[in-house]
């Protein structure tokens, strides 16, 4: 019916058309059907955590309105549910809305008693005539096959008649899940009934819900991977670039690159993402929510990436350059088939540690409502006040994080491993920069690498400690070259 | 095989030393707190079990005009008027801690942050499964405002449609009221209600569904150019949330909210903030 809709904002016009559209409906509907109430809506409250669902099994609240004919003075209702709902006959609650679109409410006292599928609710005296009613039924289990729910019913009438009710819409509800239904089954388990006495391990390790909220978080897991796939590799070359750009003798270049990587990195990440969601859309830019997610985040990584390829760059020995151009390369040739190679083995464990750092950023989209991991937690705990899904959550975080954690170690102890045996063949050559080496392999392995998992800043430590690493692995790079170099003249 | 075994039994242990720490931690400080109470519960009004004494301390989402937000710094709004006057009748201090609206219910649940919660908290059968309830002191409806621009200002039949988004404020009756009513639309959960206004006007959605008090607020100060275009008079009751587990708070707040409801504090701030 149109007049739930109407707008309050003085539209008096509106708001007396739709009245007089109502009065003429209930009008012309009375021939036919003598008398009756016409339903205006029935729906049912919406039960799974962030999806527009009604499930089976799981409580719910229907919402049935209708409006009365003229004379119509409602002493009462009966509703049949469908066939194996459950539903509560005491919390039944009427209202009688009236007024300009229908916003003064008269609670109306009403019991409700059950008989099977019947539910009866008497008022305790006769409404006004002609009412709009609003009855919710609270406590309702709908079966759990789920299915398209008709309810019917009628209302009696200070007249003693009963009116039918019509046009009542049927509820979609859905079959229940596999996780609401193991979830079930656990609550009524005496082990997890026993272990969610204590309320703290109810709080964080509930097992109902560590079941119940996998699958929706799962979604967010999904998206939040998306979303880390296009915007790292989209950050390689632009890290790349601005790393390039930094390096520079063209001083407008340098110094874009070199504006942007600070902005950047001067500014928190969440701050951010809110001017570009909330500002450039008012700029005219508007696009869609996950392509704007993974443009900032693909933006704010490239920055973080730029210093690490140029500590990269600039640890590879100043010989590699001086040798690449006696062959006769120009210098983007030796930047693209020397010298970048060579930086990219050495990049690897701090470009691993950026991409953990990428992944645990998208969580900050949740601020703007991108659906990701911790956003769909977000919703659980809100609904269920429970911090278990958060604890989910951070499942969902590690199951990526602490792999890659152990690859990198793995990673930089090779390639610490590698330096160590290129340095026992030429035991005896370069003692000062054997010496170098040592000192570097063990800050690598030590805290600094570890703590290059967690920390934001670690991606300038582990910069520089490319820088340091690098430069002593640049020794025996440069005995190679020249070897090669003196090969080559040979030949 | 076995030694993946001792692994996994080591890695299960130390979890398990992990959960009981901070289990203890918890005890323990529950307990100085209660014991600090009784010490010095002569002075103030019986034993609140409060966490710091002689102070109540509110939990509050403040950006929820006209219920709670900040000015230049300050906490204002209704409840936060409501919550001055509720903590000058039990003798204490107040003290704002502010939160996001969704992490409330859970941290009043939890303990150990806020004594009780104030923000624009409608009494529903979900939250009260958590929590406890004081008496209600307020009645708000819901309403769906839109960009007055926007196409759904005069058609309002297809905000219930599927290239519809509509924002709403995560874990509030505006979010269950708009999958209820608009199954077809997308719901956009935000934060706070300031940033679901604001992403509808970045036309990252399309409408907004909150407590109407709240609509109007938003309108009537930052968002002149929003229009309402569906109201339903759901009738929810507002109220302040408490532990389940302090039912001496609930008592207390509940006299104190009588009171200020008798000698006419309610309507008057009613009347200044509405």
């Amino acid at each position: 019916m149109t007049h739930v809709n109407t707008p309050s904002n003085g539209r008096l016009l509106t708001t007396v058309a739709s009245l007089i559209i109502v009065v003429l409906l209930a009008v012309a509907l009375m021939p036919a059907n003598a008398w009756g109430l016409t339903t205006a809506k029935c729906t049912a409250r919406t039960n799974v955590d962030s999806q527009n669902v009604v499930q089976g099994d799981k409580e719910t609240r229907i919402n049935w309105e209708g409006q009365a004919a003229s004379s119509e003075e409602v002493t009462g209702f009966t509703f049949t549910l469908p066939e194996g709902t459950r539903f509560g006959a005491d919390d039944v609650k009427v209202t009688m809305l009236t007024g300009d679109d229908l916003m003064e409410r008269t609670s109306i006292n009403a019991t409700g008693t059950a008989d099977g599928q019947i539910l009866t609710i008497a008022f305790d005296q006769p409404a006004q005539a002609g009412g709009y009613f609003r009855v919710e039924i609270y406590h309702v289990f709908f079966p759990r096959e789920g299915g398209e729910m008709v309810i019917t019913g009628t209302a009696q009438l200070s007249d003693g008649t009963s009116a039918p009710i019509a046009d009542v819409p049927a509820i979609s509800v859905q079959g229940v899940s596999l996780a609401q239904s193991m979830g079930n089954w656990l609550s009524e388990q005496e082990w997890v009934q026993a272990w969610n006495s204590n309320k703290f391990l109810k709080l964080f390790l509930n097992p109902v819900i560590l079941v119940t909220s996998f699958p929706v978080v799962l979604k967010g897991f999904f998206l939040a991977l998306l979303i880390l796939a296009c915007a790292f590799p989209l950050a390689i070359p632009l890290g790349l670039a601005l790393a390039l750009m930094r390096m520079s003798k063209i001083s407008l270049l340098r110094g874009i690159a070199s504006v942007y990587v600070n902005v950047v990195r001067g500014t928190p990440l969440f701050l951010q993402i809110y001017i570009a969601f909330f500002g450039l859309p008012l700029a005219g830019i508007d696009v869609n929510n996950v392509v704007m997610g993974i443009a900032v985040l693909a933006m704010n990584s490239s920055a973080y990436q730029c210093e690490i390829f140029r500590a990269g760059i600039q640890s590879i020995h100043t010989g590699q350059f001086e040798a690449a151009r006696s062959l006769g390369m120009n210098g983007a040739q030796t930047m693209f088939f020397v010298i970048i190679p060579q930086t990219v083995r050495r990049v690897i464990p701090t470009m691993m540690n950026e991409f953990i750092l990428l992944y645990k950023d998208t969580s900050m989209l949740a601020a703007v409502g991108l659906m990701e991991v911790v956003m769909y937690a977000k919703t659980i705990v809100a609904a269920t006040g429970s911090i278990t899904p958060y604890i989910v959550a951070a499942a969902f975080y590690l199951v990526i994080t602490l792999p890659l954690a152990s690859l990198v170690g793995k990673i930089e102890a090779k390639l610490a491993g590698a330096q160590m045996g290129s340095d026992k063949k030429r035991k005896g050559g370069k003692g000062l920069f054997g010496a170098k080496t040592d000192k570097n392999n063990n800050t690598s392995e030590g805290p600094a690498s570890a703590a290059a998992n967690v920390d934001p800043t670690a991606n300038t430590a582990g910069g520089s400690q490319a820088v340091l690493s690098a430069s002593s692995l640049a020794a025996s790079q440069y005995n190679e070259a020249l070897g090669a170099l003196s090969a080559s003249s040979k030949n | 095989m076995k030694k993946n075994m001792k692994k996994l039994l080591a890695l299960a242990a130390a979890g398990v030393l992990a959960a009981g720490c901070i289990a203890l931690a918890g005890c323990g400080s529950d307990n100085q707190s209660s014991s600090d109470q009784n010490s010095n519960s002569t002075a103030t009004a019986g034993d609140l079990g409060l966490i710091a004494d002689g102070t109540l301390k509110v939990a509050v989402s403040p950006d929820y005009p006209p219920f709670e937000n900040l000015e230049n710094g300050e906490y204002v709004g209704f409840e936060i008027e409501l919550c001055e006057a509720l903590a000058a009748e039990m003798g204490l201090q107040v003290e704002f801690v502010p939160m996001q609206f969704d992490a409330i219910v859970p941290a009043i649940a939890a303990g150990g942050q806020a004594d009780i919660g104030a923000s624009g908290f409608s009494v529903t059968p979900e939250r009260a499964e958590q929590i406890n309830f004081t008496s209600t002191f307020y009645v708000d409806d819901q309403a769906v405002a839109v960009m007055g621009d926007s196409p759904l200002a005069s058609d309002t039949s297809a905000l219930n449609s599927a290239d519809v988004t509509i924002a709403v404020q995560s874990g509030t009756t505006g979010e269950s009221y708009a999958r209820e009513n608009y199954p077809n639309a997308t719901i956009q959960p935000y934060g706070n209600s300031t940033d679901a206004f604001a992403a509808m006007q970045a036309g990252q959605a399309d409408a907004v569904c909150t407590n109407m008090a709240v609509v109007n607020k938003m309108i009537s100060t930052a968002y002149n150019d929003a229009v309402v275009v569906a109201t339903s008079a759901t009738g929810e009751e507002y109220a302040m949330v408490v532990s389940q587990d302090n039912a001496a708070l609930l008592a207390a707040v509940n006299d104190a909210l009588a009171t200020l409801q008798a000698n006419g504090t309610i309507d008057q701030l009613l009347e200044t903030w509405m």
